[in-house]
Formats: C-alpha cells, structure tokens, sequence
C-alpha cells in the first residue's frame, strides 16, 4: 500500500499539538483531581481562593483540551487531503483495480500513530513537570497537595485521543475517497469542485490574481496561519501579563506552549505551501520572473490573515485575563488588577513582525531552489 | 542569431553523460526541429541553449551574449526579455483562468494586447474557464497563448503534441507556424515524431548526445501534409 510510516511522519505537527494538549491537560487535571479530594476548608477567604483554583484548572484543562483538539483534528483532515489530492493517481489505479474506498481508508491508521507519540510524550512530560505545578500553585492556608496517580487520566489522555483519532482519520478518509474514478486519475485538483465561471469574474493582474486564488485554493492555510499568529499573539502577551500578576510559572508555560504551537503552525503552513506551489513557481522561473516576484505571489496573500489573527489574539488574551481576574479571582482579596500592557503589546507586535518577515524570507529561499527541470519531464 | 560551441554535460557527477561536443547554430526567423530518439539529448540540449540550465563546459551565445557567462539574475532577465517556451505538459496554473494564464506571460512583456492573443488561438470564449475545464488541445493551445503573449524573440517548444491525439496534435502545430509566420520568432522544436521534421526549415538530427546530420527542407509541408 502507498502510506508509509514517513508519511506519517510528516504529521509531526499534529503529534507536537497533541503533545502541548496533553502536557497541560496531566497536570492541570491531576492538580484538579487531588485539589477536590481535599475538604474541611472552613475559613471563607480561602475557601475563595480554593474555589478559584478549581475553576482555573478547569478552564485551563477544558481550552487547552478541546481547542487544541480541535486544531490537532482539524491539521489531521488537512494532511489526509493533501495525501489524497497528492497521490491522487496512485489511488485512483488501486480503485480502479477493485480497491474499494472502506480498504483504502483502513491504512490511514498511520495517521493515528502520531496521535499516539504526541499524547504518551506530552503525559510524561506532564508527570516530569508535574511537582513544580503542585509548588508553584501551591496557596497558604489551603493545605500541601499530594501529587497521586489517576489511571482515568491515562486512559483518557494517552490511550482514548489515538483511538478517536484513528476513527476520525478513517471516517474522513473513507468520505475523501468517495471521488469520482476519473477526477483521481485525472489528477483534478480536488479543492476545486467544478464552479461554473463566476459571474463577479475580476481582470487583474497575473500577480495579483495568483496571490487572491493561492489563499482560495487553501483555505486551511489561511486559518493555520491565522492561529499560529494568535497563539504568538495571545500567548506571549499572556505568559509575561502572568508573570508580572505573580504567576511566572503558569507565565512562562502558556509563553512556551505558545511559541511552539505558533512555529509549528507557520512551519507547517509554509512548507505545504512550497510543496504546492513548486510547479507553479518552475513554470514562473522558466519565463523570468524574479524571486521577489514568485515569493510575493506565493506567500503575499497571507500577510492581512496573519495581522487579523495577531490582532484577534491580543484581543483574546485581554478579555480572558480580564475575565479570570474578575469573574474567577473576584471574592479573593490580594489579587493584583489586570491592566492592559501597551508597551508589552508593541514588543510583541514588533518581534512578531520581525519572526513573521525572518520566516517568510527563509523559506522563499526554498524557492529558490525549485528546479526548472520539474517542468520538462 | 543562436550559437552553441562545444557543449558538454553531465548528470550524476558525470556518470551520466548525455550530451558530447554539441555544436549548434540557429538562425533569425529559422524554423529547427531537433530531432532524436527519447533519451537522445533533446531537452537537455533545449534547457543549455535556452539558457534553462548551465552546460558543463562550451558556450551559449545569443547575439552576442555569452548566455553562459551570465550570473543566475542576469539568465532570469535574459529569459523574461527573450524567450517563449512550450512544454509537453502543459503546467498551466490550476487555479487561474485561462486569460490569467496568457497574463503569465502577457505581463512580462507589458502586453496589453492579449486578448488578441487569445482569439488567436481561438479560446476566446473560455477565456474565464480554468484550465482542468478544457480539453488537452485546448490546453496546449493556452500554453501557446502563454508564451506568445510574452512576444518572445525565440521560441522553445519540447514535444509540444506529444500528449495529443493526432487530429488536435496537427491543429496545434498548424496555429503554432501560422503564428511564427505572422509574428516573425525564430522557433525551436525538439520532437521524436520524423514526420514533425518536415514542416521545418532546418531539422537537426540526435543521437546519444551528438548531433549526427543537420540539414534545411527543400519544399516544406503544412501540419495537414505530414504523416504522423
Ligand atoms: N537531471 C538529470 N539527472 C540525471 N540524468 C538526467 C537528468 N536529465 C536528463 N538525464 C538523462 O539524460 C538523458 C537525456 O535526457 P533528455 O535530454 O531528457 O532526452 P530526450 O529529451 O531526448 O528524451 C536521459 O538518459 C536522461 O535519463
Ligand atoms: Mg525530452
């Protein structure tokens, strides 16, 4: 069969998501868990303060679970489209040989397997970090947390995720597949369902009309790019508002969970890019046009979406603080107040600017050596 | 106009040796089909001397610029300026209509006139249908819009009717010579097919990386006259 294991390899991204997803979600619910078993509080100042750990290890656990989830499933759909409309040839010729599409989709399992890393290494990274969580949450008057094992975590946490995944992977699969014999061994590019002409067809220029249909052709690139400016967006500015409300540790996690989710996103964005852009950008050099040009076409069109997702991200990480502070941490006394940083804002919107352009320029030099012999084979 | 000297060129670090002292000349307005069996040299040769790809040893000269003296930037601007090319496979861009397409090349050349262009090749009604909505002759015949529209100096087509049937493989050819005739460009076509050779002004024969016989067609046939 035509996936192999380095194809599935090439979901690394789907098992780093997993990975923060699960590394947050151990300690956060183990914290929870043996926060609960705790009772006979009667002092009603720390009761509050009590109450108020439980609920921000609830949400902490419930946004880093389910929306990273969702993202991880959301990258997995990604990659097993891009397989499909890649190898589209290859598994029309094994349709057309009598395959059916239940015995294709059956070996996306791979898939599954990235699930499967992410989740056991973000469980025992978890465990390791673990301790410094139980010390750095731990509160006067609320008495030492005892760290104990919880076998529903690791069901649910390393065990449960790979399996959901293999049934989503396939369940996607099986429905990807159902294509018509002829659009896969005619390569048609599957992202396109025959449209008639449109009747608010524009003229515009060669360059200006490849950067708007590059970002309508991939549609999911626009929101991984989006989110990956939003995570650096978000977190970053979150994690250091953290660390000066005195909680550096629980600052400096979101700040590290935030920058790999935001390169593992852009990297991710940018790479599929390239690779579905290499023919496109050979036929461009054969006829002369720059690098400047082919990189402007290719990645250009990106740029209003990453700004909307940092700005959406600054936003998001005002009005959650905002509302942890107020709403969660409202009948605690010394609780210091949340203020908008300004200055935090302009340092993380100048580095993101700065990282964004790094990014860009790196990798159009990988475009640079796309061959012009990809066209004359 | 196009002079090649003693071109030599490896692949594999040499283990694959595909073209031996090619010697080449092609003339102002001429017509060349570089002829050879599949593995001869031809697209190879077509790459060096379009200045696509740098030869091992030997020099490309194209009025008087040494194409293999030129720095990466400057064999870009050369090709923008100068040449067309036409592929086997098409590698129209997917997404982009067929008008967009022809405006690949179109804007290089700051041609506003490529809606002429269009109609010429006779797709001026699908103009705002994508590529994978036309038929492989139709097709070809943006490909050749595409790289007409960039009024190129010299044309470079390799096996251009080679994913055609024979009935649209010879209304592409005939559009392509009525073209160059109207136009003027000097063309380069690389084929296997002996029967292509005779619609040529000149036709140079390959074989295992050498050019064995060069010779100009006495009386020259239409795409309708030839065999295929
Ligand atoms: N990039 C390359 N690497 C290795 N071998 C190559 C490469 N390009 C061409 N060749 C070899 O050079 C020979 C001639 O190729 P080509 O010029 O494409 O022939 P033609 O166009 O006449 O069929 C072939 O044997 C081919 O395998
Ligand atoms: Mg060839």
């Amino acid at each position: 069969m035509v996936i192999s294991l380095k194809d599935g390899a090439k979901l690394i991204s789907v098992s780093v998501i997993c990975f923060c997803a699960v590394f947050v979600c151990t300690f956060m619910l183990n914290f929870y868990l043996d926060l609960s078993s705790i009772s006979g509080i009667s002092d009603g100042k720390i009761l509050a303060v009590y109450n108020a750990q439980l609920s921000t290890a609830k949400i902490t656990s419930a946004l880093a679970g389910g929306f990273l989830g969702l993202i991880a499933v959301l990258m997995t759909f990604f990659y097993i489209k891009i397989y499909i409309d890649s190898h589209s040839k290859q598994l029309g010729i094994l349709k057309a040989l009598g395959y059916g599409n239940f015995r294709l989709a059956i070996h996306f399992w791979v898939f599954g397997l990235s699930v499967f890393i992410g989740c056991i290494a973000g469980y025992a990274g978890g465990f390791i970090a673990m301790p410094y969580v139980y010390e750095g949450l731990a509160v006067n008057g609320i008495p030492a947390v005892e760290i104990n094992f919880h076998w529903q975590l690791l069901l649910g946490l390393v065990f449960a995720p790979p399996f959901a995944f293999l049934f989503i992977s396939f369940g996607y699969a099986a429905i990807a597949l159902k294509r018509n014999l002829g659009d896969l061994l005619g390569a048609k590019v599957l992202s396109q369902k025959i449209k008639p002409v449109s009747k608010s067809y524009k003229e515009r220029s060669f360059l200006a009309d490849m950067c708007i249909k590059t970002i309508s052709s991939k549609k999911l690139i626009v929101f991984f790019v989006a989110f990956s400016c939003f995570c650096y967006s978000a977190m970053v500015q979150m994690g250091f508002s953290m660390k000066t409300m005195n909680a550096s540790l629980m600052g400096v996690f979101i700040l590290l969970i935030g920058l790999v989710l935001a390169f593992t996103c852009m990297i991710m964005s940018v790479t599929s890019l390239i690779n579905a852009n290499r023919k496109n950008v050979a036929i461009m050099k054969t006829f002369g046009y720059k690098p400047a040009e082919y990189a402007v076409a290719v990645f250009a069109g990106y740029t209003p979406f990453a700004l909307l997702g940092f700005a959406i991200g600054t936003v998001y990480q005002y009005g959650l603080l905002k509302l942890m502070v107020n709403l969660i941490f409202a009948d605690v006394g010394e609780m210091p107040v949340y203020k908008f940083d300004v200055a935090l804002f302009f340092i993380t919107l100048l580095t993101f600017i700065a990282l964004y352009a790094i990014t860009v320029f790196l990798f159009s030099i990988r475009l640079l050596k796309v061959s012009v012999k990809e066209v004359m084979i | 106009m196009l002079e090649a000297k003693n071109i030599f060129k490896s692949f594999n670090n040499g283990n694959v040796r595909v073209l031996k002292d090619v010697c080449l000349d092609i003339a102002e307005g001429d017509f060349t089909v570089i002829l050879g069996a599949s593995g001869s040299g031809k697209s190879t040769l077509m790459s060096i001397i379009s200045g696509l790809e740098r030869p091992d040893s030997g020099t490309v000269t194209y009025n008087g610029i040494q194409l293999t003296a030129l720095k990466d930037k400057e064999l870009t601007d050369f090709r923008r300026k100068y040449v067309g090319f036409i592929f086997q496979q098409y590698y129209l861009l997917p997404h982009l209509s067929v008008e967009n397409n022809v405006r690949l090349g179109a804007d290089l050349a700051g041609n506003r006139n490529y809606k002429n262009i269009i109609k010429s090749v006779g797709l001026e009604d699908k103009c705002k249908n994508r590529p994978f909505e036309l038929s492989g002759g139709e097709q070809q015949r943006v490909c050749i819009a595409r790289a007409l529209a960039k009024q190129p100096k010299i044309l470079f087509l390799d096996e251009p009717t080679g994913a055609l049937d024979e009935q649209t493989g010879r209304s592409v050819l005939d559009y392509i010579v009525k073209l160059k005739n109207l136009e003027g460009f000097t063309m380069v076509m690389v084929t296997h097919n002996q029967n292509i050779a005779e619609m040529a002004d000149t036709v140079v024969k390959m074989n295992s990386g050498g050019i064995t016989e060069v010779y100009k067609n006495s009386s020259i046939k239409s795409a309708y006259e030839i065999g295929w």
